[in-house]
């Protein structure tokens, strides 16, 4: 009972965060209502009984992720685009424009219904397997282990693929000599006296 | 004594270390070059005392000692190619090394007097510890193959040091000369070795050795003659090369270019001996070969030409350069009469009183700043020491008794008396006649060159009044004064006289006849069931009778007429005839030729140029070295070899040049320019410009849909998903 | 009663959103924003098959990695964004095309 309710009111913060996701001009505001999405996904996680994977979710997703991506548009301004080609990718949706949105979202609903109805067959098919036991057991103490045993290779992996994007990412983001001018800073004082000498 | 490698490689070691410590200290402490040389050949001199002693201990002439180690081994099953290094140590060997660092010792101790301050000093010591430590090396080999290898060592020091003024052109030339006079009889050398492996499968003594006692060479024929002959000649050949045997001796003379105490250890002590100590290695293949005779007439032609030579020298070194020939002459004659014990021994005295005159002459030159004997007279008031030593290795060398020349020379002559005699082989009268001659004008020569020296009035004053008086110096007289010692007979034969008439106490004065046994007939039979076996180290000790050999058992067996079926009665009687009448008449020989050189030289009996008128076309001859460098140089060299290579040269340039090369170079321009027609319109056109044009347009195609543009890549990957899902679904 | 039909289609329109948000934006950063959603959807999937068609908890250890990746992707990812803003004063997506051939309109 209590999963369905917690499975309805994550999946309603989903839909109504993913729609104002797409709706929204503001891209600061489009941030947060990802964070909407991610929280009610992390409910859902919940009402699959997977405690530990909700607990990550939340962490790695609304702690790092969502706060990097707040920290990238502030830095880069957070301004919306128009299209810049007149072509094709002109016709293309862009936020805000009824006439753009419009596009993206039929083009969306093509995908979602061939989807849908492509894969029919699947779903009816799952339906007979399913499985209704509602027995939630922590699941901590065999995820750990499987991560040391069965799948310890990839676990290592991912540690050196971690340390490898901080450090590329710590590299590539760092300033450089040849940034562009208006990054510099303006010496008007040396500039001034720098004329008189020559 | 316990052998192991290490009480054995020192000896050949330290020169070596010696060596290349000093070439790395050359440039930078040349001071010290010298002293550590020195002190590498003294230190390998306490070691083959060692070795020498314990074999005296031993005294047996069945001992021996061989040391065996893999060097290269490539056999593949059947195919057994293997190459083993070694050492073998026999009685023979132990002696050699005794007198090699002996003497070697000494005359590195001269030469830090003598080379002092001379141009590139350091250099000569560098030379001659390499060499000493080639020369070791030889002799403790136990096979053929090293044997080669430290003899072209030896051969590159002599080179060395014979240009070792090579700002004179003289020296450069008869360096030259040297290296390639030896060069001929060492490709026989080589030759042999191969002849013999190709019998024996092994170059190593015992194993050679072994072979003949089994008959391996019998029935071998190459070349239309016995393949023992021909390896037997082939060796000998190598002999004849290095120790300036009859038609190979024409570099020897050259060679005294080079500082006197090289000369004393190279050209006259030890290279020059180790050829013939090559030739006593290879006895018993020269015997089983049948090469007594022609190496007999080689010996004696070689003795009595080289010492007719020396008469009429005027140089000083010139002189002890012949009487070198003429000994080695009496050495290889002593081979061919088939006196393999004295030929060794007079291999050993001659060594150790060549090396003392050499070094006194150095001793002379050096003091009196000349080498030539007209300019010298009366010089022992000035050098009295050097005069002592000088007259004790002439009087050796002259065969005088009591002296070692004596001992080991007139066994030597014995025996050719012997073989001409008794043997019933007649054509053996000429060498040992020959010897005979050569004999006589041995001590002529060497008494003419003392009195002319020492004796008599001065006759340059300039330089006499220039000349110091000599004194006691560790480095100057000392070494001579050792050597001189050992000249006296007594070292060798306890019999004084060589020939046994007087017989004395204890058996061990008779070392050196006892212990140096040919290895033929019953010296062979040790090495019957010889079998080499890796990394072994043979020892005979174990083997050999308790009771040791006796002076009588071994008296007419151990040395003379080796081979020659010497263990009749009739024989030995013959032979000890022989020897008692070889004895008597070298007596009277060396006494009339000695009171010859007084009446010439001293008292002024008979004007030599009396002689030197009379026989007008022989001192032509003598004076022109009969003939041998003008044939050499002037007929082979310039006129056939020249001409030959005249000959070539045009063969070279004006047929295989221009056909051969021009025209293949002719046909390859034609089979360019068909390539070239190829590469421009068929490779270049057709496929390379084809592919380029072809690539444009497609490239002109595909390009259109790599805008650049994400979104447009996401859009077809969507369609592209829509499309599949639409496989799948349906 | 929940079915796994109904987390397939929350699954879904995550996916969609994230589709469209990919395709109408032109900002860089929110282009990231749609990957997110597309990751998310994915890992959604992962456990949803998890608890109703496996006993195991393999769905479970994918969800875990696919969010141990998009963190380094978006770390990685948003430096490359401020590199590029820094380099060419825009966020703008046509602008990331560089290396293609001017194309003559």
């Amino acid at each position: 009972m209590f999963s369905d309710i917690l499975f309805l009111s994550a999946s309603t913060l989903i839909i109504a965060s993913c729609v104002l996701m797409m709706w929204t001009k503001n891209l600061m505001h489009s941030c947060i209502y990802l964070l909407g999405v991610l929280i009610g996904v992390a409910g859902l996680y919940l009402t699959l009984g997977a405690d530990f994977v909700a607990a990550t979710q939340v962490m790695v997703y609304v702690g790092g992720v969502v706060i990097l991506m707040l920290f990238a548009i502030m830095l880069t301004g957070g301004k919306d685009y128009q299209s810049k080609t007149q072509k094709i990718l002109g016709l293309l949706p862009l936020m805000g424009s009824k006439y753009t949105f419009m596009w993206g979202t039929a083009t969306a609903m093509v995908f979602g219904f061939c989807q849908i109805y492509f894969f029919r067959h699947l779903f009816t098919a799952l339906e007979v397997q399913e499985t209704t036991s509602n027995q939630y057991a922590p699941t901590v103490e065999k995820l750990g282990e499987l991560l040391i045993t069965d799948h310890v290779v990839a676990f290592e992996i991912s540690s050196v693929l971690l340390l490898g994007a901080l450090v590329g990412a710590a590299i590539i983001a760092r300033p450089r000599k040849d940034r562009p001018a208006f990054l510099e800073p303006v010496d008007h004082h040396h500039d001034e006296h720098g004329e008189d000498h020559h | 004594m316990n052998y192991t490698i290490a009480t054995i490689a020192p000896i050949f070691l330290l020169p070596f270390f010696a060596f290349v410590i000093n070439c790395v200290l050359i440039k930078k402490v040349p001071k010290i070059v010298p002293w550590i040389s020195i002190a590498g050949i003294v230190g390998a001199f306490f070691y083959a005392s060692a070795i020498f002693m314990d074999f005296m201990n031993v005294y047996n002439t069945d001992y021996y000692i061989h040391k065996v180690f893999n060097w290269i081994d490539i056999s593949h099953g059947e195919n057994i190619f293997k190459i083993d290094l070694g050492i073998y140590i026999d009685n023979m060997t132990a002696v050699m090394l005794l007198m090699v660092t002996g003497v070697a010792s000494l005359i590195h101790i001269f030469s830090s007097w003598y080379m002092k301050g001379d141009v590139r000093w350091e250099r000569f010591f560098l030379y001659l510890s390499l060499f000493t430590s080639a020369m070791l090396g030889l002799v403790l080999s136990d096979n053929l193959l090293s044997v080669f290898m430290f003899w072209e060592v030896m051969g590159f020091c002599s080179y060395s040091l014979i240009g070792f003024y090579f700002e004179k052109e003289e020296a450069g030339n008869a360096s030259l000369k040297a290296f390639m006079t030896t060069r001929v009889g060492d490709v026989f050398f080589l030759l042999g070795i191969l002849a013999i492996w190709s019998v024996v499968g092994s170059v190593d003594f015992p194993s050679i050795y072994a072979a003949i006692a089994d008959g391996a060479f019998t029935g071998k024929t190459v070349f239309g003659m016995s393949l023992a002959t021909f390896s037997a000649f082939c060796i000998f050949c190598g002999t004849i090369g290095k120790s300036a045997q009859f038609p190979l001796q024409v570099w020897l003379p050259d060679a005294m270019m080079g500082p006197t105490p090289c000369s004393a250890l190279i050209h006259a002590a030890t290279m020059v001996a180790a050829g013939v100590y090559l030739s006593l290695r290879a006895y018993p293949l020269i015997y089983v070969g049948e090469l007594n005779i022609l190496i007999a007439y080689i010996g004696g032609i070689t003795a009595f030409g080289a010492a007719t030579i020396a008469i009429i020298q005027k140089d000083l070194k010139a002189v002890l350069a012949y009487s070198t020939i003429s000994q080695l002459g009496y050495m290889v004659l002593g081979i061919g009469v088939g006196s393999y014990n004295a030929a060794f021994m007079h291999l050993i005295t001659h060594a150790i009183f060549k090396a003392c005159l050499f070094l006194a002459a150095g001793s002379v030159i050096h003091s009196y700043h000349t080498k030539y004997m007209p300019e010298m007279g009366g010089l022992r008031k000035k050098l009295p020491y050097t005069w002592i030593a000088m007259w004790c290795c002439t009087l050796a060398i002259a065969g005088v008794p009591f002296f070692s020349g004596f001992v080991s020379k007139d066994r030597i002559l014995g025996d050719a008396l012997y073989m001409m005699l008794y043997s019933g082989i007649g054509s053996y009268s000429i060498p040992a006649i020959l010897g005979f001659i050569g004999a006589f004008l041995t001590p002529f020569y060497m008494f003419r060159m003392m009195f002319l020296t020492f004796h008599g009035k001065n006759r340059n004053k300039e330089k006499y009044d220039h000349c110091h008086k000599e004194h006691i110096k560790w480095n100057q007289n000392v070494p001579l004064l050792i050597l001189s010692v050992f000249t006296l007979g007594v070292f060798f034969s306890g019999s004084m006289t060589g020939q046994g008439m007087i017989k004395v106490a204890h058996q061990k004065l008779e070392w050196f006849k006892v212990l140096i046994e040919a290895p033929v007939d019953g010296g062979l039979e040790k090495f019957k069931s010889y079998t080499k076996q890796d990394f072994s180290f043979v020892d005979t000790r174990e083997n050999i009778p308790t009771e040791r050999s006796l002076y009588d058992s071994h008296y007419h067996t151990g040395f003379a007429g080796q081979g020659f079926d010497a263990k009749s009665e009739q024989a030995h009687d013959d032979l000890h005839h022989a020897h008692v009448e070889g004895a008597v008449a070298s007596v009277v020989i060396v006494f009339f030729s000695v009171l010859l050189a007084f009446a010439m030289y001293i008292f002024g009996w008979i004007n030599p140029a009396f002689f030197y008128n009379k026989l007008g076309f022989w001192v032509k001859a003598i004076k022109n070295k009969y003939f041998f460098d003008w044939f050499y140089i002037d007929v082979l060299i310039k006129k056939g070899l020249l001409r030959l290579n005249r000959f070539l040269s045009w063969f070279d340039s004006g047929i295989y040049d221009r056909y051969a090369i021009d025209g293949w170079a002719t046909v390859n321009r034609y089979i360019f320019k068909a390539s070239h027609w190829f590469d421009r319109v068929v490779v270049d056109s057709i496929a390379v410009d084809g592919t380029a044009v072809g690539t444009q347009i497609f490239s002109l195609v595909t390009k259109s849909i790599q805008s650049g543009y994400i979104q447009k890549y996401i859009i077809a990957l969507v369609g592209a998903i829509v499309v599949i899902s639409m496989f799948l679904g349906f | 009663m929940i079915t796994l039909k109904a987390y397939l289609f929350i699954s879904l329109v995550l996916f969609v959103t994230g589709l469209v948000i990919m395709l109408s934006r032109k900002n860089i950063v929110a282009i990231l924003l749609g990957i997110e959603l597309i990751l998310n959807a994915a890992a959604l999937n992962f456990v949803a098959y998890s608890k109703y068609t496996a006993a195991n908890l393999d769905g479970h250890i994918f969800a875990l990695f696919i969010i141990v990746i998009a963190a380094a992707e978006a770390a990685v990812g948003l430096a490359i964004v401020i590199r590029f803003f820094q380099v060419k004063e825009s966020v703008h997506i046509d602008e990331a095309s560089d290396l293609r051939e001017e194309l003559t309109r």
